[in-house]
């Protein structure tokens, strides 16, 4: 169930191609007792459409695993429809989290697999003055709300925070105000249309003055995809991008973190139910803990008890049609999506003096 | 003012006071699931109850003689997991000072906002209870501080400069109160030897 068509079509379409590959995987692996047969809705990109499609699917077929959503406002008008009809969910989507439903298994990145260790690489090379930008909905909301916090904890300033409604492409009045008030960095939690707008009108600004070139103010997304890039005419170049997985260029695996992660999810899914010998959904989620999987994000394991993926971190730099590695998490990171673990005793660049209030 | 900061639940205890039902085991599932440590028990409270971080109780079947402190009282959040709306046992998870709740059955959502609201009402409560205590001492030494001022003014200070005198006195950390006990305390045996008595 993934969007063909709306604001974020590029990267909807980019899980659908992962989904439908891993499907294809499985269906053509001789080791394999199980094959798989797709039925496919497509929402469009309205988020108030996810909830009937889904309960279409799993009213009329046999179907009781939903590879699918983009937003999180389609996720959670999925979630109700899983929970009446006990279906699972396969979100393979980086998200703000705060979530932890037994119906879902996420397989992309949480906010202490993207924004936290991004930020911690950001701030001590390029500064902790914050520019904070979203669409206009919780993902954005959610994730400067976690950047304000940890701005704060670098002793930064938050110089601007913004918002645009899905899809606006009306971007001059915040690239004026990032002129004025010259941030060490610009985090770009807009999505679609609105991001590509964005980036390309900054690296116009770039062009005007040094301070706002990416070695020197970098632009910050934690969901923009190589499937992407083209759409920003060559705009996004040199600004920062995190992930759990970078296509290499040329060769025949995955073309972005999203399609790798729809892929995975259904690898994942076959493995469990040979395993289980079902594909009940609750008797596969008693088993989400018990291997590790090989996936085209490489081995992962799944915490069984907020059905999270364990994820590789990379921070690439945007390079032509590709993100460079910059940084690389030396093993994969356990998910902590309601940053429960998130300390900020631990900030590297705490000082040691502190005033009290 | 503090910042609001991302909130640190990783490594907290929760007890879940709740007979075995899939309502507890749904609170537990997701209290493990946000990063707590959480334990279920029923009929009695371990031993160590009072130094856990939150409390979930059951008003349904849960009675005073389960909670090792007095009602209202109790040393953390807690959080009533609300089955049954009859007055009476909303009544007494009120008499708790529940600090928030969750309407039964118990599903994935509501738990972590439960615990962030708990948390937050109960801080509040503490601070005001602080605050009120500590005007309370204000308002009994009253007495204390006209007292000095009188003392004060019979030695031929104005009622302004006496004031001014017991602030400054009062400046080094301490109360206005203090600081007029303490001259009451110094100044007695002065005026006894001015009075000429041995």
């Amino acid at each position: 169930m993934f969007s063909q068509g709306g604001d974020y079509d590029l990267l909807s379409q980019a899980s659908r191609e992962g989904a439908l590959k891993g499907i294809a995987t499985v269906n053509a692996d001789p080791a394999r007792r199980i094959a798989f047969a797709p039925v496919e809705r497509n929402p469009e990109g309205r988020a108030e459409s996810y909830g009937a499609l889904c309960a279409e699917i799993l009213r009329s077929s046999d179907a009781r695993h939903v590879i699918g959503c983009t937003t999180s406002s389609s996720r959670k008008e999925v979630i109700p429809t899983l929970e009446r009809h006990d279906g699972m969910l396969w979100y393979a989507a980086p998200y703000e989290g705060f979530e932890a439903n037994e119906h879902v298994v996420y397989l992309h990145a949480c906010p202490n697999q993207h924004i936290v260790p991004l930020l911690h690489y950001v701030l001590p090379r390029y500064g902790a003055d914050a520019f904070l930008l979203g669409s206009n909905y919780v993902w954005g909301w959610e994730l400067n709300r976690v950047a304000r916090d940890i701005v704060g904890e670098w002793n930064g300033r938050v110089l601007g925070e913004r918002y645009l409604p899905l899809g606006d492409t009306d971007i001059s009045h915040i690239i004026a105000e990032i002129r004025a008030t010259r941030p060490s960095f610009v985090l770009n939690n807009l999505i679609g249309q609105s991001s590509y707008a964005f980036l390309k009108a900054y690296a116009a600004l770039g062009r005007e003055g040094p301070a706002f070139l990416p070695e020197n103010c970098p632009v910050l997304s934690c969901d923009l995809m190589e499937s992407e890039l083209a759409a920003l005419d060559g705009g996004g170049e040199g600004n920062l991008v995190i992930g759990p997985y970078f296509a290499e260029p040329g060769g025949n695996g995955p073309a972005s973190s999203m399609e790798a992660a729809a892929h995975a999810s259904v690898l994942v899914l076959a493995e469990l139910i040979e395993h289980a010998g079902t594909d009940d959904p609750a008797s596969l989620a008693k088993l989400l803990g018990s291997r590790s999987f090989r996936t085209p994000l490489g081995p992962i394991l799944i915490d069984p008890q907020n059905q999270h993926a364990h994820m590789p971190v990379l921070i690439g730099r945007i390079e032509g049609d590709r993100f460079r590695p910059v940084w690389k998490s030396g093993a994969t990171l356990a998910p902590d999506p309601y940053l429960s673990r998130h300390d900020a005793r631990l900030s590297p660049a705490r000082p040691s003096l502190k005033v009290i209030s | 003012m503090r910042r609001p900061s991302i909130p640190h639940l990783g490594g907290a205890r929760a007890l879940v006071l709740h007979r075995a039902h899939a309502d507890g085991a749904a609170v537990l599932r997701q209290l493990a699931a946000i990063g707590l440590s959480a334990e279920a028990a029923w009929p009695d409270l371990p031993a160590d109850a009072t130094v856990a971080d939150f409390v979930f109780f059951d008003p349904d079947m849960a009675c005073d003689e389960q909670m090792p402190w007095a009602p209202g009282e109790a040393p953390m959040p807690l959080i009533a997991l609300i089955g049954t709306e009859a007055p009476g046992r909303v009544e007494w998870a009120l008499r708790q000072r529940a600090d928030a709740h969750l309407v039964k059955p118990v599903g994935n959502a509501g738990i972590y906002s439960a615990l962030l609201i708990a948390r937050q009402k109960f801080e509040e409560r503490k601070a005001l209870y602080r605050e009120i205590d500590s005007l309370r001492g204000q308002v009994a030494e009253r007495r204390t501080v006209v007292q000095a001022v009188l003392r004060l003014t019979e030695r031929g200070q104005t009622e302004a400069e006496a004031f001014a005198l017991l602030r400054r006195l009062a400046m080094d950390g301490q109360t206005l109160e203090t600081a007029a006990a303490r001259l009451l305390n110094d100044s007695g045996g002065g005026a006894h030897e001015r009075s000429g008595r041995p």
